[in-house]
């Protein structure tokens, strides 16, 4: 376990060499420019020059990719160019917001999937399951831009349940996170039914059907276990979307993570913070999917991590 | 066989064991992460929803919009505008140009800090050297090149020294005053306005509170929150929740309905001069032609879009200075709706029409995500009389390197708050092309220039005016923008706020002055 953790550990270098790579180039390619976004159109010539020069901007493109790695083997991220304070302090600040929000909605997902994935895999075909699967369709279907607003009309403007927006205590987490969350219970929702239907009929639950088990611990016993490798699968793979999704909920809900930072550094082009920022979401979805082997090692013992 | 079964139970219940223990650790871990709680709004202070966040709450540093409606309400400066336009004193008890090249400002007496300090020439001074010196890189620094010194003759006389000759050099004296000696990009400076910054989270809040030393009476707010609010229709939803107390310019029109339509709240318009035009590339030949440019001009129902696209929030623009403006001349060549017209001029340009109605015109205007209805609205207009019209879209950052570097034929964008009509010098004159200033389209026009020139350094305001009206005149045959629209200041507030004075740059000094039903100290109602 520890030399599969290590060898996985080790696989993030190309990894984040690459995305490191790939963002320097596309955020330098793209037109605009951090210091004219920073002066304004009509700062003097001289000012423009004396600012890029400051900023390390008027050196050879390939140099500034070699400082940069060379900034990165160091683990330093540089400084952001409109902020003027260390990007990694930034990204510090405003990860754990995103990543809470990001749990939450993990945290949603699953606890609406379950259930839901568990009534309509049991019998297929019954009023239940249609009910589980409409509401699936549908939580894939509305994006969270039309969500978050309906949700806020209904639980704060109507209700008065809920704060509208903003990051505080619990209460400012609810809405935010059942957006975020609703496609993933939906989609998770999905993928436990099919796969539960899958392994209904195995030799192995029938054993245990005429062990005289009930079905309910047949089915989240024996069934349960077996299908859920599948299921794991998925949700390592939509966490990424997860961390994404986050970027418009956090612009709906006001919430200050590490989207919205992404978003106005890009517009600022402020290169190093949009490095950051990229890195920072890349590694997280790499170490989520890394968590996800290590999951299935634990749901499904044939599964060795060697 | 008992026992056996009960093993088998035991082993066979992990997964979901293992499930539910992790759903029980996230919930842990999120209840203790969210056991902090945000800072509500303090009783008697009022909650105003800004788009984006200020980009820098050192008044020296700053350059947006919302940081200047901020930072106006912590920093007094030499001089104001009121909502004339015109120059009044702030901090400046009075102030005289005493020579071509000089001005002297006398400073009141017993203005403080909110540390208490008094505020006197030096810091004046201190201010204003901290924007000139090179290496504090200010983004300010640009707009003062004009400015050769700054002296403190003694501690309530402030000399500005100009470099030659400038007309609109009292607009240097708009420049937020921080005390002598404070940090370069100081996270909450001190200033000596009405309100001062205790905390700023950037995209979460800025919190004002009353300058200590600025004594006031009656039901007044305590203090405001600024809080970040990205998204047009969650600002319009804490507005009709109560939540939110105050916004201006910034909700979409098409919202309005919505917000008039909530008993608690007061919706009110005003004139304003955010100025929106439509602006040609002279790079182009055929938009060389003025023929083609009076056809898009009459082409364009100007009317109906401030009827649909602005829901009426808006008056029909016959150049950049508003009628508020004391340089404002209407008598200019106007262009309404007229598609026949547009079609004869562009006849006689050499463009008839070919197969399908459409002339051998096609151009590319380029624009932004938030405008691209307005984009869209043209290129149907153009399209009726027989202009072709490719709509690119781009995020601001792409769009703007593109206007910058010469790279559309047509494209629209507005300006905010323009005061001194030298503004016509920055944007006409041939050596105003980028870099060196906002002439985007490469106008050149030589009696353009003698104008803007003139208008530049000319002292004697009716001598001054005379100068704007033959420019506003000029702009109007020559057309190098298309007038759209003058903005109203739209100011959406609760109802427990009153007498909020707007004006037409859309300053919030006014905040400062509102008072508060039920008294200050009340609980907001949420």
């Amino acid at each position: 376990m520890i030399q599969f953790l290590a060898r996985r550990m080790l696989a993030l270098v190309p990894v984040a060499l690459g995305v490191a790579t790939l963002t320097f180039a596309l955020i330098h390619l793209v037109p605009g420019d951090p210091v004219v976004a920073m002066l304004g159109e009509s700062a003097a010539p001289t000012d423009i020059a004396g600012m890029r020069h400051s900023l390390g901007l008027d050196r050879p493109l390939l140099e500034q990719y070699g400082a940069f790695l060379g900034g990165l083997a160091e683990g330093d991220l540089g400084e952001s160019i409109s902020y003027r304070v260390p990007v990694a302090r930034l990204i510090a600040e405003r990860f754990p917001a995103t990543l809470e929000l990001a749990a939450a909605g993990l945290l949603v997902a699953i606890l609406v999937a379950f259930p839901l994935g568990l009534i309509a895999g049991s019998r297929p075909g019954s009023a239940g399951d249609l009910a589980a699967m409409g509401f699936a369709v549908l939580g894939i279907s509305v994006p969270h831009i039309y969500l978050g607003p309906l949700l806020m009309i209904l639980f704060s403007l109507d209700l008065r349940w809920l704060p509208l927006t903003g990051r505080g205590g619990l209460a400012h987490l609810v809405l935010p996170a059942v957006t975020l969350g609703t496609a993933l219970a939906a989609i998770l929702a999905r993928m436990l039914r099919q796969s539960l239907i899958q392994v209904r009929e195995s030799d192995y639950m029938r054993t245990a059907r005429s062990k005289g088990l009930g079905e309910a611990a047949v089915l989240i016993g024996h069934g349960l276990r077996n299908a859920l490798t599948p299921v794991v699968t998925i949700l390592g793979l939509q966490l990424g979307a997860l961390l994404t999704g986050a970027l418009i909920t956090e612009v709906i809900f006001s919430w200050p993570g590490l989207g919205r930072l992404l978003i106005s550094a890009i517009n600022l082009r402020d290169y190093p913070l949009v490095q950051g920022c990229v890195l920072t979401f890349a590694l997280s979805y790499v170490v989520v999917n890394m968590l996800t082997d290590v999951a299935y090692g634990l749901i499904d013992p044939r599964v060795r991590l060697s | 066989m008992g026992g056996d079964t009960e093993r088998k139970r035991t082993k066979v219940a992990r997964p979901a064991a293992r499930v539910a223990a992790a759903a029980l650790w996230l919930t842990v871990t999120l209840a203790s992460a969210c056991s902090r709680s945000a800072p509500p709004v303090p009783p008697g202070f009022i909650q105003v929803d800004i788009e984006t966040s200020p980009s820098a709450t050192d008044p020296r540093f700053s350059t947006d919009a919302t940081s200047s409606r901020v930072n106006e309400l912590v920093f007094d400066s030499l001089l104001k505008v009121d909502r004339d336009g015109q120059f009044i004193g702030d901090l400046a008890d009075s102030f005289a140009r005493t020579s071509p090249t000089e001005l002297v400002f006398h400073l009141r007496h017993g203005i403080r800090f909110s540390d208490g300090r008094e505020l006197t020439a030096r810091d004046v001074k201190f201010t204003y050297d901290s924007i000139l010196a090179p290496a504090n890189l200010s983004p300010r620094r640009a707009a003062m090149v004009r400015l050769a010194s700054i002296d403190a003759r003694d501690p309530y006389t402030v000399v500005m020294t100009m470099r030659a000759q400038y007309a609109p050099a009292l607009e240097l004296g708009m420049q937020g005053i921080v005390p002598a000696g404070t940090a370069v990009r100081a996270s909450t400076p001190r200033g000596s306005g009405p309100f001062m910054l205790t905390s700023f989270a950037r995209d979460e809040a800025a919190v004002l509170e009353r300058n200590p030393y600025r004594p006031y009476s009656g039901p007044l707010a305590r203090g405001i929150v600024f809080k970040v609010v990205p998204d047009p229709t969650v600002r319009a939803l804490e507005l009709a929740e109560g939540v939110c107390d105050f916004a201006e310019n910034n909700l979409e029109p098409y919202l309005l309905p919505y917000l008039i339509a909530q008993p608690g709240l007061e919706v009110s318009k005003s004139p304003g001069n955010g100025y929106r035009y439509l602006s040609f590339n002279f790079r182009d030949s055929r938009l060389k032609d003025v023929r083609v440019r009076r056809a898009i001009a009459y082409a364009i129902d100007r009317a109906a879009i401030v009827t649909s696209v602005r829901r009426g929030t808006a008056r029909v623009a016959t150049g950049m200075l508003s009628p508020e403006n004391w340089a404002y001349d209407g008598d200019v060549k106007t262009y309404s709706y007229d598609p026949a017209r547009a079609a004869a001029l562009l006849e006689e340009a050499g463009y008839p029409r070919g197969a399908g109605g459409m002339r051998n015109l096609a151009f590319v205007y380029k624009t932004t995500p938030d405008q691209a209805r307005l984009g869209e609205v043209i290129q149907a207009m153009l399209a009726r009389v027989g202009i072709r019209i490719t709509v690119r879209t781009n995020e601001f950052a792409t769009f703007y390197s593109d206007i910058q570097n010469g790279n559309f034929d047509l494209t629209s964008m507005n300006w905010v708050g323009i005061n001194d009509p030298n503004h016509y010098y920055m944007v006409f004159d041939s050596k105003m092309i980028p870099p060196a200033g906002y002439n985007r389209g490469a106008y050149a026009n030589p009696a353009m220039d003698r104008l803007v020139e003139a208008g530049a350094v000319t002292l004697d305001p009716a001598e001054r005016k005379t100068i704007y009206t033959k420019v506003q005149q000029l702009a109007a045959e020559e057309l190098p923008y298309v007038s759209l629209w003058w903005d109203d200041t739209v100011v959406i507030m609760n109802r427990r706020l009153a007498g909020f004075q707007p004006y037409p740059n859309g300053s919030l000094r006014s905040l400062a002055t509102v008072t508060l039903a039920g008294g200050s100290g009340a609980e907001p109602s949420r």
